[in-house]
């Protein structure tokens, strides 16, 4: 137990992200990385403000042309009907629900997957890696027509599952090639003294790789989770009125047969990237350290 | 493909002093054919059913007169691949390459940037690096309506600030301008995106170690020398993998040109993905978007092909480089 | 150590696979909505049924909407169902649904769509609950295709031209304009009050450019003999060379749809637009003129020649039937809620949508709306579908001469080209 024990402090210590470069050493001003900054900066964080500006106009008003980039006059009556719509609400629950079992799925199925592709040579190997990669490259909008009908045949459609499946499926090339340069990066040696333990297959995955692998997982689950918070052709067709999601939701409310609620779209859009956003920022530094160890190559 | 021995990783297991060697190699045999098998298996379910069926299904239509509306099906052989080919076909393939490179390169040059910014220590890094995902995080088809908003011709807020600046004196229909409209695309897509490439290429960037910054810093090499001796060779793999990708999904990519042009100005931001759409939702013909599809699947079959021997040959020395690094650590201890 | 995946060992895996899908399907199990194919039973008692609209996603209609479809279902005591998809994705998912066997009941229903649905052939014949309501014979005909009553017409008007006549009268413009010189006279009028006025927000983006087509109509093309295509002939030349005129001379402005335009009349920032009485509501709603609604009227489409009769285009909402279960009363639903007198006034009342009953159209709150009966007088009164609807595949021909107008407009084609390229692409989809 003890030879496993160093074991995987050894491999903890290889593959833990090493410190952030300190490369700036007060050589001299960094004027470049802050201009860069700032035009970066500009550019993600104005359409922002935009829509947040948008979100506190008045109705009569959104459309007054020059636009005022300060706002004079500020609602916030968009705000207090979103918070009075039970619907968004729901919306924004069936949208969790998806994200979070997709995100679960996705890393449970891609880890099997991935460690496979990375630890053991197989006949049909680099067939099926072809194909893990390639399953994203026919148009969306065909695979539905027939995931239609397969989800109808199954009784899925209107489920939480057809989207979850779905997504979780969607998932699979970014996951599965993440995790996979994840596992390349620990050394096999591990697998090796697993063995020398006693330890079978599925006990030195799980109790060897896995809580090393750990960071990797949170950072693909996060880029699954994005996944199943953004689709909107699959959530609306799939899944029905009870058990659709935010952006066929936000749709489906604020985009009418020839107009567009803009204010209040763009402040339902506001109230529901809020809590996703906390939840990333707060997990950023786990995100950037978990793609770290796995990042070695692609 | 080629390789058919099954043991863990792809050098030989370090020799070790005892005999322990030999219960490795019996321990393998628990490794091979179930233990693959159930590894890959819920990977494989997803993907045949959730891909390959519908996949396979739709490739078949390329080969009939199928509709949408009306039942049944008539074998048509080539036809209507053929048809697909026609004279729509080269400007449909320019533009969707303007559109797909044009987004992977300018949300890979921001990602990039962006990167490189947020790897230096400075105050205020930390809610940078969550801040900037936010773009990211705002659901994708409130993005789209977002910068139909910006570049509207009539009240946007973009025609609005240049003229507050003084820089045109009246407003611009940016959409109504073939090269301003295929920008705007471009622009709005790559917002939506480069923060996750920016997130990989953080990653790949702090594999870079230090002490070969500063050394070549002492070599006199300046910055942009820096980058492609030193960082580039350590972030290459990530960053073929986040251009690969990105460059699928480009090439996939439906909501913002369907909201912001509706692949005007005289369908000359029609890509692919809009292609399909319109002939499936709108012409109810199964038959030629499925021979679409065909087409615009080779095409990208191509590029996976040479990705993944490009990337397996950059394992195989990456993986022998750190070996090399793994036996000098041991030694120093 | 050789593992060697056999042929054997892939189907093993692909069955082992495919039964992992099946399993999945027998856990979700009922919690699915099969709603199937089997025909509403004898039309005895009334039963549960779905009612799919995009009424019930927009807000303005919604409470309305909402209200309607509880009372009847109170006075027959069944539950109603009401699925709802934005405007722009209702079509494709209806479209799905019923051909994937998924849906039945009463579905609303764009006038435009009414050939593409009931080419799916789950559609009701609704002849027997429409004889003897009163309709007018126009409506009855929007829900027609192929001399088979599929839709029920819930509201019938047209697309005309909307004026605002505080900004023509600002142009000394008393009358508007009855032919095609005038009218252009009167638009260089409008320009000349300066302001970035745009005179006329016609549209221009890709998604609704085909109201040009009513226009090539008033130049003479007929866009479609029997079985030709006729755009490219002399006439659609000559229109979209006009069109050309207009907006190279600042008359018709880039980048508007019908949204825009209707943002830019709310703005007081255009004098006429082309839009159906529905839009009315949301016009006046959204603009900072309180009294916009006093000011706006409505002209009848110029014409080439004094005398002609002008050509305007229909524009309605109906109210089909997929078969299956609870049709029967679905249909006696269609039927209530098109035709019931008090229903019918109080929908107008609400939200303006013009009512299709002869008896409803003749009562005082019709009549007494001068907006709208000048509307239906002006406009709805020579309104005619649009030839290329009786062809399901019509949304893909109005995306090909979109893209060829748009090609004339920023001087990408000549107008003859683009017309024949157009003709010859609406032609191949015809064969199609």
């Amino acid at each position: 137990m003890t030879a496993l024990d160093t074991e995987t402090a050894f491999a903890a210590e290889l593959t833990s992200p090493p410190r952030p470069g300190r490369t700036g050493k007060r050589r001299r001003p960094r004027w470049g990385m802050w201009i860069a900054l700032v035009i970066l900066a500009l550019f993600a964080f104005l359409p922002l403000y935009w829509l947040a500006v948008t979100s506190v106009t008045p109705n009569d008003q959104a459309f007054s042309y020059p636009p005022r980039l300060f706002p004079t006059e500020i609602t916030f009556d968009h705000y207090l009907k979103i918070f009075r719509t039970p619907a968004i609400f729901r919306y924004l629950e069936n949208s969790v629900i998806v994200s979070v079992i997709t995100t679960l799925l996705s890393v449970a199925v891609s880890m099997y997957m991935g460690y496979a592709f990375s630890k053991f040579r197989f006949r049909g190997r680099k067939s099926l890696m072809y194909f893990v990669l390639s399953s994203q490259m026919f148009p969306q909008a065909l695979l539905l027509v027939t995931l239609y009908v397969v989800f109808a045949q199954f009784n899925l459609l209107n489920t939480y599952l057809a989207l979850i499946l779905s997504f979780t499926t969607f998932t699979l090339p970014l996951c599965v090639w993440m995790l996979k340069g994840f596992f390349d990066a620990l050394p096999d040696d591990l697998i090796e003294a697993a063995k020398i333990d006693g330890a079978g297959p599925w006990r030195t995955f799980h109790s060897v790789i896995l809580p090393l692998a750990a960071p990797g997982l949170v950072a693909s689950g996060l880029f699954a989770f994005v996944r199943g918070w953004n689709d909107f052709m699959f959530a609306l067709t799939l899944a029905g009125p009870e058990k659709q999601t935010l952006p066929p939701g936000l749709v489906n409310m604020f985009i009418t047969e020839s107009s567009t609620a803009w204010p209040a779209l763009m402040a339902a859009s506001l109230v529901v990237s809020v809590p996703v956003s906390v939840a990333f920022i707060a997990l950023q530094r786990f995100l950037v350290g978990g793609v770290t160890a796995g990042a070695v190559k692609g | 493909m080629t390789t058919t021995d099954v043991r863990p990783g792809v050098h030989p297991p370090q020799p070790t002093a005892d005999s322990s060697g030999d219960r490795g190699n019996r321990g393998s045999r628990l490794s091979d054919k179930s233990f693959i098998f159930f590894l890959l298996l819920p990977g494989l379910v997803l993907l045949l059913a959730i891909v390959l069926y519908p996949l396979v299904r739709s490739l078949v239509s390329a080969f009939f007169k199928e509709s949408l509306i009306y039942p049944g099906m008539t074998f048509v052989g080539f036809d209507n691949i053929l048809d697909a080919l026609g004279d729509d076909f080269a400007p449909l393939l320019g533009q969707t390459l303007i559109f797909t490179i044009g987004s992977t390169v300018l949300s890979f040059v921001l990602g990039m940037a962006l990167a490189l910014v947020l790897n230096q220590s400075f105050r205020g890094r930390g809610v940078l690096r969550g801040a900037f995902l936010i773009p990211w995080l705002v659901p994708g088809v409130v993005v789209s309506f977002l910068w139909m908003w910006i570049f509207d011709g009539n009240y946007g807020v973009l025609n609005g600030v240049l003229q507050q600046l003084h820089l045109i004196d009246h407003p611009i229909a940016w959409l109504f301008n073939t090269d301003a409209a295929r920008g705007a695309l471009i622009i709005a897509k790559s917002w939506n995106s480069f923060p996750w490439m920016m997130v990989m290429l953080l990653a790949g960037l702090q594999t870079v170690p230090v002490e070969l910054h500063e050394a070549a810093a002492m070599d006199g090499a300046g910055s942009i020398r820096r980058f492609f001796t030193v960082t580039w060779p350590h972030v290459r793999g990530i960053a073929g993998l986040v251009v690969l990708l990105e460059f699928i999904w480009n090439f996939q990519h439906f909501d913002t040109i369907f909201v912001l042009t509706g692949g005007g100005p005289a369908g000359t931001t029609q890509t692919f993905a809009t292609e399909v759409y319109d002939t499936a939702f709108k012409g109810y013909d199964l038959g030629h978007a499925g021979a679409l599809g065909l087409l615009w699947m080779v095409l990208l079959m191509i590029l996976v092909v040479v990705y993944v021997t490009f990337s397996e040959r950059g394992e195989k020395s990456a993986t022998a480089e750190k070996s090399e690094r793994a036996v000098k650590k041991e030694k120093t201890r | 150590m050789t593992t060697e995946f056999s042929r054997r060992d892939m189907f093993r895996f692909a069955a082992v696979g495919l039964g992992g899908v099946a399993f999945a399907g027998a856990l979700a199990g009922c919690s699915g909505d099969g709603s199937g194919g089997s025909s509403g039973g004898g039309s005895g008692a009334p039963t549960n049924f779905s009612f799919a609209s995009w009424g019930m996603s927009e807000e303005a209609t919604k409470p309305t909407l909402g209200a309607a479809i509880d009372a009847f279902a109170k006075k027959k005591d069944v539950k109603i169902k009401t699925p709802s998809y934005d405007y722009n994705d209702y079509l494709n998912q209806m479209t799905l649904q019923v051909r994937g066997g998924q849906f039945a009941g009463a579905a609303q229903l764009d006038v435009a769509w009414a050939s593409g649905f009931a080419a799916l052939g789950k559609l009701k014949d609704l002849s027997s609950v429409a004889s003897g309501r009163g309709y007018t014979s126009a409506a009855l005909k929007a829900g027609q295709v192929d001399g088979k009553q599929i839709g029920l017409p819930w509201t019938i008007a047209a697309i005309g031209l909307i004026t605002n006549t505080e900004i023509l009268e600002k142009a000394k413009i008393s009358k508007p304009a009855t032919t095609i010189d005038e009218f252009e006279d009167q638009l260089r009028s409008l320009k000349g009050l300066g302001g970035g006025m745009i005179p006329y927000a016609a549209s221009t983006k890709a998604a609704q450019l085909k109201d040009i087509l009513v226009w090539m109509q008033t130049f003479g093309s007929p866009l479609i003999d029997g079985k030709k295509c006729t755009i490219g002939d002399d006439e659609s030349v000559k229109a979209v060379t006009w069109y050309k005129k207009l907006y190279d001379d600042g008359l018709i402005a880039p980048d508007v749809d019908r949204a825009a335009a209707r943002t830019l009349f709310a703005q007081g920032k255009t004098a006429i637009y082309d839009d159906a009485p529905v839009g009315k509501a949301g016009v006046v709603q959204s603009s900072p003129d309180k009294d916009l609604a006093s000011k706006m009227s409505s002209m009848a489409r110029p014409v080439l020649a004094d005398g002609d009769t002008p050509v305007e285009v229909l524009w309605g909402h109906l109210v089909t039937v997929v078969d299956g279960d609870g049709a029967d009363t679905a249909a006696q639903f269609a039927q209530w809620l098109t035709s019931d007198e008090k229903q019918t006034l109080s929908y107008f009342s609400k939200l303006g949508l013009p009512p299709t009953t002869k008896k409803a159209l003749a009562s005082s709150a019709v009549a007494d709306d001068t907006f709208v009966s000048d509307f239906t007088k002006r406009v709805t009164a020579n309104a005619s579908a649009e030839p290329l609807w009786k062809f399901p595949q019509y949304g893909q021909m109005e995306t090909e001469i979109a893209d060829q107008v748009q090609a004339v407009l920023i001087g990408k084609a000549s107008p003859k080209d683009a017309m024949k390229a157009a003709g010859e692409a609406v032609q191949k989809l015809m064969d199609a």
